[in-house]
């Protein structure tokens, strides 16, 4: 075995010398025999003569003897290498389109496989993170369930009695108010309960975690910090564990700081973590579902074991408290689901669909220049064959060529592909980074950089092969008798080709629709109103402490301050606030009922977003009226309460009624309040989901911590910002402030997923409406340069350059409908798929299904017109002597 | 002109030329020579045969090569059997025996 090993080794890499080994051999051995010959009597010619015909053909003989060497096979394999180097390097146009291509195609699969890689397939930053399961409120009865909410109630009455999970928690994300040790600074974090950390195996880099001490409500202060916070506002000063922070004007003790690389995605970016100490009235309200919860499974617990055991539980929840929880059941979902979901897998899923059309588009226009490339080249394999080259030599000669331009493709689009995806991390804008696992970053890592090359040597082979087969077909006789002057090509390798062709541009079909539907949907939510007018529009949003802001006088008193003031500053057209602005961060929702309905069923309560806002805040925002009146000076603090209802509402609540003068009464204090106007609905969150139920107070009667002041400015938004915080800092110094910004910036963030979406669409359709014009203009112009002698005879016999020019875009374009057609049928299947992602536009989309073709076979026909053109300007003379 | 040589028999060959080294170590020619006359001509071993057969024997590790003179002091490639080679030929020469009587045998009764 050893010795084997040596011999091969010592052929191969002492190839030299074992060669004139074998030369001396084979020549002692000849001359001994010569020798042997003369002495029996020859004269010596005639022994040398007899010698030689007994030894047979020299060559031959080493031949086999390299093969008895085995290594043989690599040697070829060099040998191949190094000629099909030479011959890459010889044709360069060919090479550089070629490798282009691939670059192309397969640095999009990387770009897009680097994202998968890094959000997807990655397992979460947690031990045995497959036994983390997310707690789902679900209504039997209507079908519905809040994702990851839980009543707190049930989360801890569960917590206790339950014996599927080792550990259960709940969390609430929150942003805290942290004054001293520099300017104030709303930091986002989460209240957790003392568990939350050890059950996520989160170890600190300083101090320790939570303990249950910390989670009674009353208990001493205390906090976690981030790395990132610790190593910013504190200059990484180990003393700082013990050291008070005050956050919302409170003192807390700082415990510990974790690692940078601690992340808990479903909260987002968070830097600062306090214990969740919810008082005993909070624990035991079983209204509400508003709690974040999630546990980690004991060994050998299934979620189905779980899942029935939370049934039961539940059942019996619904039996002894049938006002809260009737119908009421928790579902469990993987926690790195939960992620993922979040993180856009299904999105992503799709853009990798269409990256891998994408490089089967570029492998097959690869395919058809080595075809092209080829027929060229018959007379080359044919001296080949001539020479004793078997059809298996030739075939692995030309899958090395193959194989080395897919590997530099893939190399090539490596880099490109390192390009792309950090071009894609930088679209992601720094606010959704939170939710994405490592905040989003993407690395070529090993795994991608395997996959991208393996990517490349698959292709190769299966792209390198139907080529390969095709050429190595030898018939020797013809080829070599036609000389240079070939009146068509093979014809086989001419079907094949046009067979690629009409695939290539069927898959380019196929791409560009499910493009152009992707982003017409976006366009069309884009464009579709959101309800009020973000033009223009400054948002300043802050939230006050309860512990300086304790009375509602206080908190009227400062937002009238603040708005007072910015009316006053220059440039201001029109100010506002509310309690919470669209895509902004304090959504609030309440409860209601309709005064004068049938009181809901047990278990059936109706929700409604809730908006308190100042008297200008729907013209600063340009939310039409539709029915009734705006609020006014008159709905001040003290007047009887009114309500300004959104269109949704007003339809489903009173249909065909005439909501003014109604009464509706919702909240913890079951305020009653009079409908005065009904307004269009506006756009909270997303710019997509159907309208919500949406319902206005005044701030006057209803103040609230949480504001967000609306300015509409024609002032340079940068100039206006500053403008902005430095009233807000003159009516209170200590006031940190979330965020000033335009009000659209605020709508990008939130829409960020489809942006990134959509600009790859537009990237992805352009190149591949590209790559099939290029294989179209590729196979014509093939066509055209090796039919110059048949186009010239045509000529002489008198047929038109128009007459000829028509003959080229005729064959080019019948190749085309035949891929479009096969292309739209492909299409129509595959937009089935993007149902879900697609708004207001169906998948069978008509306006699509037909300009989408209609654009192809136009692109189609101007790149074989270039061909065509040049067919018609063959000189007849020329292309007849042109042997 | 009558050909006396006869076809060797498959996988014979390795045996011939074990058997053949078993005595001294020898070059390719001398060999093939041996084998033309201790078979009294009747076999003939071609250099297209013989050749890749050495390599392939010292490839498995039966017999190794080395340079040396010839009888008339000329440079050529000397191979010898190896210790795995010496119990390679007692396996294939009591193998060979068998067969050889077993069909002997076949012959004779038949």
């Amino acid at each position: 075995m050893w010795n084997d090993l040596l011999l091969r080794l010592r052929s191969l890499f002492r190839r030299k010398n074992v060669e004139a080994e074998l030369d001396d051999e084979l020549r002692f051995h000849f001359e001994q025999q010569v020798a042997k010959l003369i002495q029996s009597g020859l004269p010596p010619q005639e022994a040398r003569r007899r010698a030689r015909l007994e030894f047979g053909g020299m060559e031959q003989l080493k031949e086999e003897h390299r093969d008895a060497r085995g290594v043989n096979f690599i040697e070829t394999v060099l040998q191949d290498i190094r000629y099909g180097l030479r011959t890459l390097v010889k044709s360069t146009g060919f090479t550089v389109v070629a490798v282009l291509t691939l670059a192309l195609g397969i640095g999009a699969n990387t770009a897009i496989f680097s994202c998968i890689n890094a959000w997807i397939i990655k397992p979460l930053p947690y031990p045995q993170s497959d036994r983390l399961m997310v707690f789902e409120t679900h209504d039997k009865k209507n079908g519905w369930t809040r994702e990851n909410t839980t009543s707190a109630a049930d989360f801890f009455d569960f917590q206790k009695q339950n014996a599927s999970f080792e550990q259960t928690v709940a969390w609430t994300g929150t942003s805290f108010n942290l004054t001293g040790d520099g300017p104030p600074a709303l930091v986002d974090g989460g209240r957790v309960s003392w568990n939350f950390f050890d059950t996520l195996d989160a170890k600190p880099i300083l101090g320790r975690t939570f303990r249950p001490d910390d989670d009674r409500s009353g208990a001493p202060h205390v906090a976690i910090l981030s790395q990132g916070l610790w190593q910013g506002r504190y200059a990484g000063d180990a003393k700082i564990i013990g050291h008070n922070v005050a956050i919302g004007g409170e003192a807390y003790t700082v415990v510990g700081v974790m690692p940078g690389t601690f992340q808990f995605p479903l909260m987002g970016v968070a830097n600062l973590w306090t214990p969740l100490a919810l008082t005993d009235k909070q624990r035991t309200d079983r209204g509400g579902a508003w709690l974040p919860a999630f546990g980690r499974l004991k060994p050998g617990v299934t979620p189905k074991q779980a899942e029935a055991e939370m049934t039961v539980f539940f059942a019996g929840l619904e039996r002894q408290s049938p006002q809260t929880n009737a119908n009421m059941t928790w579902l469990i979902s993987s926690m790195t689901w939960d992620i993922r979901r979040k993180e856009g897998a299904p999105e992503l899923m799709i853009c990798f669909a269409v990256v891998a059309l994408v490089l089967l588009i570029a492998c097959v226009n690869v395919a058809n220049l080595i075809l092209a490339r080829s027929t060229s080249r018959a007379r080359e394999f044919a001296v080949r064959g001539a020479l004793g080259a078997t059809e298996g030599r030739l075939v692995r000669q030309l899958l090395t060529e193959s194989l080395l331009l897919f590997f530099f493709g893939g190399v090539a689009g490596t880099l490109f592909g390192l390009w792309g995806m950090k071009l894609i991390e930088s679209w992601i804008p720094g606010r959704i980074r939170g939710f994405l696992i490592n905040y989003g970053r993407v690395d070529l890592d090993f795994t991608t950089l395997v996959f991208t090359l393996g990517i490349a040597l698959v292709c190769g082979v299966v792209f390198g092969l139907a080529p390969a087969r095709e050429n190595s077909k030898l018939d020797l006789n013809n080829t070599l008798k036609e000389a240079s002057g070939q009146a068509t090509g093979s014809k086989c390798g001419a079907r094949l080709r046009r067979i690629f062709v009409a695939a290539e541009i069927a898959l380019a079909v196929v791409v560009l629709i499910s493009t152009t539907l992707l982003v017409k949907s976006f366009i069309i939510s884009v464009r579709a109103s959101p309800g009020f007018n973000p033009a223009n529009i400054m948002v300043a949003q802050l939230a006050l402490p309860k512990t300086r802001y304790t009375q509602e006088s206080q908190l009227r008193n400062f937002n009238e301050d603040v708005l007072a003031r910015i009316r006053a500053l220059p440039q201001v057209d029109v100010a506002g606030v509310g309690s919470n602005v669209p895509f902004g961060g304090f959504g609030q929702g309440v409860e209601f009922e309709a005064v004068g309905k049938p009181a809901p069923q047990p278990g059936e309560r109706q929700g409604t977003h809730f908006t308190a806002v100042s008297a200008n805040y729907f013209s600063t925002m340009q939310i039409g009226l539709l029915k009734g009146r705006f609020f006014s000076s008159a709905d001040a603090y003290g007047s009887s309460p009114s309500v300004i209802i959104n269109q949704t509402m007003a339809e489903q609540v009173w249909p065909n009624e005439d909501p003014i003068g109604r009464q509706l009464r919702f909240g913890d204090q079951h305020t009653v309040a009079t409908i005065v106007g009904v307004v269009n609905d506006v756009k909270m969150y997303q710019l997509r989901p159907r309208p919500e139920r949406q319902m206005y107070v005044p701030l006057a009667q209803f103040p609230s911590a949480t504001l967000g002041f609306v300015v509409r400015t024609a002032a340079d938004s940068t100039t206006m910002a500053t403008a902005v915080r430095d009233t807000i800092w003159t009516v209170d110094r200590d006031q940190p402030i979330s965020s000033v910004e335009p009000l659209e910036t605020l709508m990008a963030v939130v829409d960020a997923g489809n942006r990134v979406v959509t600009r790859l669409m537009i990237f992805f359709g352009a190149l591949a409406l590209f790559l099939g014009a290029i294989g179209i203009y590729g196979v014509m112009s093939n066509l055209v340069s090796q039919r110059t002698h048949e186009i010239g005879i045509r000529a002489a016999l008198g047929a038109s350059p128009p007459q000829m020019m028509g003959m080229v875009i005729r064959e080019g374009m019948k190749l085309t409908l035949i891929g479009l057609a096969i292309g739209v049928l492909a299409a129509l299947a595959a937009a089935r798929g993007l149902a879900t992602m697609l708004y207001q536009v169906t998948p069978y989309d008509p306006p699509t299904f037909l300009s989408v073709p209609i654009v192809f076979a136009a692109v189609a026909a101007a790149a074989c017109s270039i061909p065509a053109r040049r067919a018609m300007r063959v000189d007849p003379l020329v292309a007849l002597r042109y042997e | 002109m009558s050909d006396p040589r006869i076809d060797l028999p498959q996988g014979t060959l390795d045996l011939l030329i074990l058997r053949t080294l078993a005595l001294a170590p020898q070059h390719g020619w001398a060999i093939s020579e041996r084998i033309h006359q201790v078979s009294s001509k009747a076999l003939f071993v071609q250099q297209g045969s013989l050749y890749p057969a050495l390599h392939r024997l010292e490839r498995k590790g039966w017999i190794k090569a080395r340079w040396g003179a010839s009888e008339n002091n000329r440079r050529a490639k000397f191979y010898e059997l190896t210790r795995l080679g010496c119990k390679q030929l007692e396996r294939e020469e009591s193998a060979w025996r068998k067969l050889a009587a077993a069909v002997a045998q076949i012959l004779e009764t038949t």
